[in-house]
């Protein structure tokens, strides 16, 4: 029996040192003088020196074997493929590698065995910065767009390794009784101790998870247009910014666009955890305000905003804006807004123009301030604020320091460069683009240097460089994160299913921004003053 | 005394015959022949490939990896005979075990026979049940854990008992004739019953799984042929392959109203239990014949967010992916269907045409969609569903006659004469298809010479007021007599306008039930 064993454990040694070649540098090669094909394109990146192994695949026709050679300032790594191409790289030795080349290069060449021998292919370089990116990931992986959901859930990745575990799925099978969708996971300032989302559907209601406890709650007042949608957690104080979304989607029948996605109507939600209690921050029938987001200092309040009135009939009846706004989709345009906050006496400031993008012909959403509150990052398209389905959308900023706005052109691709979540030292930010394949969203991470300029973005590193292809889900709302979630599936699956979530109290805030002008901050009956916003409306 | 050959030929009677091996062959015919076509299009509404990542959609409800091994399995009905014949060695193992098991005297060995013929029952009685919305891990794995359990319960009497094993391929001579004649009684009778129900009350599930697969090879006159033979067989399933096909091959302004068109309820439900009207068997392949690619991909993918990938499912996406010229995503798909088992061809045949807009535009199947593209964008919400006909119903302007013609048939067949009216311009001076031409002489009767606007129309006036004559006693009652009047007027226009599809035209062309679901 044991020599059975023994023979066992031989052969399927033997077996596994068969299937992978050995990593040996050739000794005799040729220039093969093209550049190599690699995927996903991890050449010339700029990398953190905490991230997991850049496994790739080597696209060549005809090469048997493949070896790369990493070489950097004090250590080196070799790695070989077969004739699949799939290179993987042993995870301590890139360790050791990136550790020892911080804030230099690492040569990378390629080696390929063609009929006629060895070539080697034009090299390449990586560069490992200084800074470190912030370990933890989370995203929510669903199919791309569309109207249904099934299995669907948030999950958390290691940055570090290729570890990803769930934070929350909902249920596994139909049932007409349990099925729900989960979204807009957010953190405090990438502090995962204080967490919400949402679950839609069977068991809805917003999860606010402190303290390593998960409570549900009921954003819901006739006042407010839904519930809360888009979140964003004041830095300092216990407060929850919400966008409260009428939203509907629509199919494009012959475009390169699959699908666009737009408000009928939205409104600025503020949420007091501790006191449970909900308030608007702004409620405007002629405008439609959304994306919420704080500044790191708590003082500034962020958000796009779009005029609606403008494009709507008023002879015609509400109920048909949503099908007045869908035949003039691509005339909706939202800029950059802001109002100040003062924490103590929880009051908001008169709205303030950031970005006129409107008058550029432009549409801005998803405003980020960077954590040193210098930068805001946002994205930019040509109308709309889903741009997560918009080909012109690209990632672009505006230095609050000089006032100028420019796109990461580095980072930007073709296609849809959308939502972004900065790394807590502000030099790493993780975004959703649709570049691999014009549909599968994927997280990639570009570097963003003191400067203010993004270098070329790289796909999140995967134990399988074929699972980019092979996963048919997308990446949506990557947020980084400095710590794991800690909270269980196991406990957040009991608040969810097993509590029906308090209401919250609506309360009205006497510096809230009702029926006025959200664009200009202006009552309709008053002129206004210029973009500052002036004309402060009354409190309702 | 007897007769030393009387006794021999005595003899040679009562020598029992070999009912498991015949069994065998039963099950096989079954399997394969009568109803191999249907575990064939289950297998295309499913999907596999070793790689349990990719297959968690699946391991991670209950019973999984019974799902993950069941579908494993259905791949074999790539070929019918090969997943029949793997079907027929299970249902026959478990009918051996089952009588070693229950230690069945010969008297009683008719009852090993019975789980197998349950289980061949069941199938037959959900019918199109068996893959509709991706159930399909059950159809090897409930007979493949049946199967487990017996080996091990068989193994463990092996060990502790001396019974003898029953012969399994040799002739049983512990039988009686009579006993022998009871078994092959009750398989014959399970069977032909079982049969019976199916020609009785499921007749439609073969023949739809037929047309899928036809559908798939492109075999557009078999569609033809089949329909035409079932054309009393009334679904929308059916409807929609033979319209396809119809397209495909230019006749849907001649041929559409050779089969029936009423619409029968079908036995077929959804994940919720619901009886479901069978949209997801014919919308995303509407879409895509009927030149509306994007909004095919949208229901393909809708189907495939509710059930997981099916092979039928990625080649169809696949192809929209090609025809929108997006070549990273029609290779994402073909990269999944390569680790599919059986599906070289398929992927051999589209690889070639990625980054080759010339190959896809020679393509026959996908030149003859490209006529009846649209040619300027709008949202699918602004019609009625399905999309194949709401957006005919309102096309405005089209890039070839085919749209044309396809947009007056979808008018016909609505009943909407006035839309029909607004889009005979183009024709004028022309002679139509015949049922366009007998559509023009119906709305002859509101617009007054409209028919003197195009050729060949003389002899239409006088048949049709043959025919209005010889229907004037059945008009009391149309939905009644619709069905008998069928055979007479079977292919005539004007039948359909008065007697056919009543149901959904009464109150206007109806729409499909749409989700109420959000924005992902």
């Amino acid at each position: 029996m044991r020599y059975t064993l023994y023979i066992y454990i031989i052969a399927a040694t033997m077996l596994l040192s068969g299937c992978k070649p050995k990593a040996k540098l050739p000794s005799q090669y040729a220039e093969a003088g093209m550049e190599v094909n690699i995927y996903p394109d991890y050449k010339d990146v700029v990398v953190p020196p905490n991230i997991a192994p850049l496994n790739f695949i080597v696209r060549d026709s005809v090469g048997t074997e493949y070896v790369a050679h990493f070489k950097g300032k004090e250590a080196e790594l070799v790695a070989a493929a077969s004739a699949g191409g799939v290179v993987k790289l042993d995870t301590t030795q890139w360790r050791a590698l990136l550790v020892s080349s911080k804030g230099s290069d690492v040569s990378v060449d390629i080696y390929a065995k063609h009929p006629d021998g060895w070539v080697r292919f034009k090299p390449y370089a990586i560069s490992v910065a200084e800074e470190p990116i912030d370990a933890f990931l989370s995203y929510r992986l669903i199919e791309p767009g569309y109207e249904l959901y099934r299995q669907l859930g948030i999950y958390q990745r290691n940055l570090t390794t290729f570890d990803e575990v769930p934070i929350y799925e909902n249920n596994r099978e139909y049932s007409d009784g349990e099925n729900h969708c989960v979204n807009c996971h957010n953190y405090r300032m990438g502090d995962t101790e204080s967490m919400v989302f949402h679950v839609r559907a069977n068991h809805g209601g917003t999860i606010v998870v402190q303290d390593g406890k998960a409570h549900k709650v009921q954003l819901k007042d006739s006042t407010i247009i839904t519930s809360g949608v888009y979140p964003s957690w004041h830095p300092t104080e216990n407060l929850v910014a919400f966008s409260t979304n009428k939203t509907g989607q629509a199919f494009h029948l012959y475009h390169a666009e699959k699908i666009e996605v737009m408000d009928e109507s939205s409104d600025l939600l503020l949420y007091d955890v501790t006191k449970n209690e909900v308030s608007h921050i702004i409620r405007t029938t002629s405008d439609l305000e959304t994306f919420p987001c704080w500044a790191p200092d708590g003082r500034t309040l962020y958000y796009c905003s779009a005029n609606r009135s403008r494009l709507l009939d008023s002879s015609l009846p509400d109920s048909l804006a949503g099908q007045q706004l869908l035949l003039k989709y691509d005339s909706i345009r939202y800029n950059l807004m802001s109002l100040s906050f003062d924490p103590k006496t929880r009051s908001f400031g008169k709205p303030q123009m950031v970005v006129d993008a409107v008058s550029e012909g432009k549409s801005i959403s998803v405003p980020r301030v960077s954590p040193d509150g210098r930068f805001i990052l946002y994205t930019q398209g040509d109308y709309g604020q889903f741009h997560i389905w918009h080909k012109t959308s690209d990632l672009w900023v505006k230095d609050l320091q000089t006032d100028s706005c420019y796109a990461l052109t580095e980072a930007n691709s073709p296609d849809v460069d959308s939502f972004h979540s900065w790394s807590s030292n502000g030099r790493w930010f993780v975004f959703s683009s649709r570049r691999m394949d014009s549909n599968y969203t994927r997280p990639f991470i570009a570097y963003f240097d003191k400067q203010g300029h993004a270098h070329k973005a790289f796909v999140l590193p995967q134990e399988d460089p074929e699972w980019n292809i092979l996963l048919l889900k997308s990446y949506n709302v990557p947020e980084l994160s400095r710590n794991a979630v800690s909270i269980s599936e196991r406990d957040l699956h009991q608040c969810i299913y097993d509590t029906e979530g308090e209401n919250a109290t609506y309360k009205t805030n006497p510096t809230a921004i009702v029926n006025l002008d959200g664009m200009t901050g202006a009552s309709p009956k008053k002129p206004v003053d210029g973009t500052s916003g002036a004309s402060p409306k009354k409190p309702e | 005394m007897v007769h030393p050959k009387q006794a021999a030929s005595s003899q040679r009677k009562r020598q029992p015959l070999p009912v498991l091996p015949i069994f065998f062959v039963l099950t096989w015919l079954w399997a394969a022949w009568y109803y191999g076509s249907v575990f064939h299009i289950s297998r295309e509404y499913s999907f596999w490939v070793p790689d349990t990542r990719i297959m968690e959609f699946i391991l991670s409800q209950s019973y999984g990896i019974l799902r993950y091994i069941g579908r494993a399995m259905l791949q074999l009905y790539r070929f019918p005979w090969l997943g029949g014949l793997f079907m027929a060695l299970m249902l026959t193992a478990g009918s051996w075990l089952t009588g070693y098991c229950m230690r069945l005297r010969p008297s009683w060995r008719s009852v090993q026979y019975l789980p197998a013929l349950f289980y061949i029952a069941v199938v037959t009685w959900h019918g199109l049940d068996i893959f509709f919305e991706a159930r399909t891990g059950l159809i090897f794995g409930i007979p493949f854990a049946a199967l487990v359990v017996l080996c091990i319960w068989g193994m463990m009497i092996k060990s502790f008992s001396r019974k003898p094993v029953p012969t399994l391929i040799g002739i049983p001579m512990d039988e009686t004739p009579r006993q022998n004649g009871i078994q092959f009684a009750v398989i014959a009778i399970c069977l032909a019953a079982i049969i019976g129900f199916d020609m009785w009350q499921r007749p439609y599930v073969r023949v739809i799984c037929r047309l899928l697969d036809m559908e798939y090879r492109q075999d557009w006159n078999g569609i033809q042929k089949l329909a035409r033979a079932n054309a009393k067989m009334s679904n929308r399933p059916m409807a929609c392959a033979y319209a396809i096909a119809l397209v495909q091959t230019g006749q849907i302004g001649e041929r559409l109203y050779d089969i029936r068109l009423d619409y029968d309820s079908l036995h077929i439900h959804g994940m919720d239990g619901a009886h479901n009207n069978a949209s997801c068997l014919y919308v995303p392949e509407g879409n895509y014949y009927g030149g509306f690619i994007e909004s095919s991909l949208h229901a393909s993918m809708e189907q495939m967010v509710m059930t997981g990938p099916t092979i039928r499912l990625l080649k169809l996406m696949t192809k929209c992916a090609l025809m929108r010229e997006e070549w990273e995503l029609a290779d994402k798909y073909l990269t999944m269907l390569r680790r599919v088992p059986f599906e070289g061809a398929f992927c051999k045949k589209y690889g070639a045409m990625l980054r080759h807009t010339d190959k896809i535009n020679s393509d026959p199947e996908m030149a003859r969609i490209r006529l009846t593209e649209p040619i300027h964008d709008s949202f699918e919400s602004q019609y009625q569903q399905p999309l194949f006909m709401g957006y005919n119903l309102m096309l405005i302007e089209g890039r070839s006659k085919e749209a044309l013609v396809n947009s007056l048939s979808v008018c016909l067949y609505t009943k909407l004469m006035p839309q029909f009216v607004e889009r005979l311009e183009p024709l004028v001076g022309t002679t139509p298809p015949s049922i366009i031409m007998d559509g023009i002489m119906i709305a002859e009767n509101k617009n007054p010479g409209i028919s003197q606007h195009f050729s060949g129309m003389n002899f239409r006036q006088p048949q049709l007021q043959t025919f209005l004559q010889n229907i004037q006693p059945y008009m009391k009652d149309r939905p009644g007599h619709a069905y008998e009047l069928f055979p007479k007027y079977k292919g005539y226009y004007p039948y359909y306008y008065f007697f056919g599809n009543l149901k959904a035209t009464k109150k206007g062309y109806t729409t499909l039930s749409s989700s109420s679901s959000g924005v992902n």
